[in-house]
């Protein structure tokens, strides 16, 4: 520490400087008091020259800071001024929190298994199921020949009726094959895991093990009933082990997965649709390994393997990661952006509410300027207060999301995928702590600015007038105008979004889904093995629930594909496409509100006979201009339209309704599941604990499952669309409210620094109407700017958010309007209140006053 | 001793107070005062010093290694600081010299027609 001892020494030779100079003066015939005046004058500011020399061994800057810091910490003082912009930077601070450890989760941390960088996901596009599968003898067939994978595995939704100790319980599980295990690293808490060959085992999620097996080790290695067969209970996972892969069935069943089972044996010869996720070798590439897989998909194709159905189409390999947010990717960048824009208006509001300050603080800055500080040194002050608002800001914006977050998780777990893992973690931490210090940087900067240009001799001049002067006012304004600007790009974000809604809730008249309930049941176990037995249960459900009281109507439906079926339309010969087949009971259609558009419904005589409905979509597709009625169309088996009936979206609302065929409900296949409708006169949830008593009479043993009225099923249909509608509007009535506060600040500050100028045009004659008019005619000049550059910008962006629009042109003219004039409306009234006080001016007071 | 009118004196520029100290160094060592006194005098009392800015500049050039600080005793008989050119400062001090000469000659080209159509 050699500076240590030299600035020790530091005061002493001061001392014995001055004391010489003194001698000196004295020499050349200096009185002795005056000679030590000089001497002391000769040298300058004593402090100063102490300080300036500290700054050399520059550890001083540290101190300097501490001591801004706790100057800064003084602001809070002031609990009205430092509350609004600790509250704003909570709220602009704590949207962005929350958005980022959204898409922190979502996007950016790799999945927990190994080498997560080198999943892929292998499938091809299937047009009729609207997804990426693949078939799993290319599956098997794959994992036998494929060199460019460590391993490769297959899972498929599989939900199943397990018989727990406690009671009969629809379990959501996965079927896997393959090397799932060592993919995604999963290690067993309890027990194993059963291994590729192993038929008729399970193991266990931990919540399902701690729910229904109440945590009892001993249930390792026993057997429980699946499906009315028996399996043995292998090994349970560990608490923190999720599905990550992705899981295309979460609209449908948004539950997690609590089991799972191995792919049987016999899926995997005759074919089923799985979703296949591999391992690349190190070095290997996508496009490498899709090459191998084509060769050997062309085998396939040539006849050179055996092969039940038709080999996997239009094959893709792609990252893992980048399938698996490539739905909600766009969404949380539109949110990531928005919640930028409201914290830049915080920010610009919080520069305006300091630069007001500033123009009373003037003073006392200048002051300290003046006596020594440096310039740099107070504006250096300034930022430190500054980012010390914004660090508190910071800290409370951090609570504010992780309460946000809680809520957003409860009320829409399923609208990205891993949306429950987000939380806040070290990068979100650090990810505040940057945008708070920027933040506080930013808005700090004005007043500095503001400083480094003021004369300081003027302002001490100034005397008691503390004015912000006419380039003050004109640098709020402008801030305001940017603040306008922003607010009206996210309010036309958001009315584009509200306008997707409507449009999608546009239901037909007499359509009421919150009177309808809905539920799943699948007749499982060996008592209905056979199809006579299913039958009768469905008899029996339809019979009990059509005559439940308060039922309106009821009715059951299941429905499947059907591929290579020709179209009477069809002008080239060997034409095939896809039907969906629903073997729905006309209770059914009834129950959801289907209207007859002609024709008549099927009824139990048709039961066995070839009568079939056919809706709007399926009826033009099939046949055209053509009337249907009375005509052939192949289901594949040649069958007589009966009817036709009204398109109704009763599944996904963000979707046209499917073209569908409607055949006897005695004719479906039971085995996949069956759903259940049931109208009610009023609200449908007050009738489902009656409707699951008749049901759960038929068979104890049987589960019901996803009972909920349609509404709620159709909500659910688009979880992750409400998710980001309900993000935008909260950010969009955030910067509304913002940048409202902004423009009546500046007004209100501006009529408040004009009061003498008002009272002068009052005493000259000016009627208080063309006082009010000129203070509002200053505010929308105001408003009116920034809104015409937020609406060139909203034209220009709005075209990134197109995927979450539905129905909805990105420039949607009435949206623009709408948000425009809503806006506009709002800073009117903004201006109007600080333009009528204006007018109340007692001119005689105004000028008293100065 | 030639004493000055204070509007014949002139501040120095910023920076150059640091080649004044090591050039007045270059003759032994010195206490701070003395450092001053030097440097006033030697200049025939034009650049005036304002002699606690002397403190920080000599802190800087130790920190920078090209002067080196000794206890001794003052000639008020106190403890005090003598003051020594290290050998990198007596290198830099060449550098800077040069530098200043080609500046200083610069300035003068440029500065002397206008300062005799002045005296004229």
């Amino acid at each position: 520490m050699r500076h240590r001892r030299l600035l020790d020494g530091l005061d002493e030779d001061i001392r014995d400087h001055i004391e010489s100079e003194t001698r000196d003066n004295i020499a050349r015939g200096m009185p002795p008091e005056e000679a030590r005046h000089a001497a002391l004058r000769r040298f300058g500011n004593i402090t100063r020259v102490k300080e300036d020399t500290r700054e050399v061994w520059s550890r001083v800057w540290l101190e300097q800071l501490l001591q801004d810091i706790r100057y800064g910490l003084r602001v809070l003082r002031n609990p009205g001024f430092a509350g609004v912009v600790i509250l704003t930077l909570a709220l602009g601070i704590g949207m962005n929190t929350a958005v980022f450890s959204v898409v922190n989760a979502v996007l950016l941390r790799p999945l927990a298994c190994p080498h997560p960088e080198r999943l892929v996901w292998i499938g091809g596009y299937d047009a009729n199921i609207q997804r990426d599968v693949a078939d799993s003898p290319d599956f098997a067939y794959w994992r036998q020949h494929a060199r460019s994978f460590t391993g490769i595995a297959a899972y498929g939704p599989q939900q199943a009726a397990m018989v727990t100790p406690t009671d009969a319980q629809q379990v959501s599980g996965v079927v896997v094959a393959g090397d799932f295990w060592t993919l995604t690293g999963a290690r067993p808490a309890l027990g194993r895991l059963f291994g590729p060959q192993e038929q008729d085992t399970v193991v266990l999620a931990w919540d399902l093990f701690e729910n229904q097996f109440a945590a009892d080790p001993r249930v390792v290695g026993r057997s429980v009933s699946v499906d009315g067969r028996s399996v043995t209970i292998t090994g349970v996972l560990p608490m923190d082990f999720r599905f990550q892969f992705p899981m295309w069935w979460q609209s449908v069943e948004p539950r997690p997965v609590e089991a799972y089972f191995p792919l049987p044996a016999k899926d995997v010869s005759m074919g089923r649709i799985v979703n296949v996720v591999a391992s690349l070798k190190p070095g290997v590439r996508d496009a490498r390994a899709l090459a191998e897989l084509d060769v050997l998909e062309k085998r396939a194709q040539e006849g050179r393997r055996p092969q039940f159905i038709e080999p996997t189409a239009g094959l893709r390999v792609e990252p893992l990661a980048h399938k698996l947010t490539g739905v909600a990717r766009p969404a949380l960048i539109v949110l990531l952006a928005a919640g930028a824009f409201v914290l830049l208006i915080a920010v610009l509001n919080i520069a305006n509410v300091l630069l007001a300050r500033a123009t009373v603080r003037h003073r006392e800055i200048a002051i300290r300027a003046a006596v020594g500080a440096g310039r740099a040194r107070v504006i250096r002050q300034l930022l430190v207060e500054s980012v010390v608002l914004a660090l508190i800001g910071g800290g409370a914006a951090l609570a504010l999301a992780r309460s946000a977050l809680a809520i957003l998780i409860r009320l829409s777990p399923n609208a990205a995928p891993r949306l429950r893992e987000a939380g806040l973690d070290g990068y979100v931490l650090a990810f505040t702590l940057a945008v708070s210090i920027g933040a506080g940087i930013l808005f700090g900067s004005g007043p500095a600015l503001a400083l480094w240009r003021t004369n300081l001799h003027d302002a001490l001049k100034d005397g008691a007038r503390t004015s912000a002067g006419p380039a003050g006012l004109r640098l709020r304004a402008l801030l305001v105008t940017g603040e306008l600007a922003l607010a009206i790009v996210l309010a036309i974000g958001a009315g584009l979004m509200l306008k997707s809604f409507w449009r999608m809730h546009a239901y037909p008249s007499g359509f009421a889904p919150e009177s309808i309930l809905t539920m799943q049941v699948r007749p499982a176990g060996p008592q209905y093995r056979e199809e006579p037995a299913q039958q009768a249960y469905i008899r029996e459900l339809l019979r009990r629930v059509e005559s439940a009281p308060g039922v309106e109507a009821a009715g059951v439906s299941t429905w499947s594909l059907f591929e290579g079926v020709p179209f009477p339309s069809d002008t080239a010969p060997n034409q095939q496409h896809t039907i969906r087949l629903n073997a729905a009971s006309t209770g059914y259609l009834k129950a959801l509100g289907i209207r007859l558009l002609r024709g008549r419904w099927l009824s139990d005589t048709d039961s066995s006979g070839h009568a079939v409905l056919l809706n709007e979509s399926m009826a033009r597709q099939a046949f055209g201009a053509v009337d249907p009625i009375g005509r052939q169309i192949a289901t594949p088996e040649p069958a007589t339209v009966a009817g036709i009936v009204a398109d109704l979206k009763y599944s996904q609302l963000d979707a046209d309704p499917p073209a569908e065929i409607y055949v006897p409900y005695q004719q479906g296949p039971f085995f996949s599941g069956v759903s259940v409708a049931v109208r009610t006169a009023g609200d449908a949830s007050a009738i489902a604990p009656a409707i699951r008593k008749q049901i759960s009479g038929i068979d104890p043993t049987q589960p019901l499952s996803k009972v909920k009225t349609l509404e709620q099923a159709l909500a659910d249909s688009i979880a992750p669309r409400r998710f980001n509608l309900f993000l935008l509007e909260t950010f969009a009535a955030v910067a509304l409210l913002l940048s409202l506060v902004g423009i009546y600040g500046v007004i209100a500050y501006g009529v408040a620094e004009r009061t003498r100028e008002i009272g002068v045009r009052m005493a000259m004659g000016a009627q208080r109407h063309e006082v009010v008019l000129m203070v509002v005619r200053d505010g929308m000049a105001m408003a009116l700017a920034g809104m015409a550059a937020g609406l060139a910008g909203a034209w220009s962006l709005t075209h990134l958010m197109a995927s979450l629009l539905y129905d909805v042109k990105a420039n949607d003219p009435a949206t623009f309007a709408a948000a425009s004039v809503g806006l506009a409306v709002t800073a009117l009234l903004a201006c109007w209140i600080p333009a009528l006080k204006a007018a109340r001016v007692d001119a005689v007071v105004a000028l008293r006053c100065e | 001793m030639p004493t000055r009118r204070p509007e014949d004196r002139v501040e120095l520029l910023q920076g150059t107070l640091d080649v004044l100290i090591l050039r007045t160094l270059l003759l032994g060592p010195a206490h701070g005062h003395a450092i001053v006194k030097a440097i006033e005098s030697n200049s025939e009392d034009v650049l005036q010093v304002e002699q606690g800015s002397l403190y920080p500049a000599l802190h800087r050039l130790i920190k920078r290694g090209w002067i080196s600080a000794d206890e001794g005793i003052s000639e008020n008989n106190r403890r005090a600081k003598y003051y020594r050119l290290t050998t990198r400062g007596r290198k830099q001090l060449q550098v800077e010299t040069t530098k200043w000469e080609k500046l200083s000659r610069a300035i003068a080209r440029i500065l002397k027609p206008a300062d005799e159509e002045a005296s004229s």
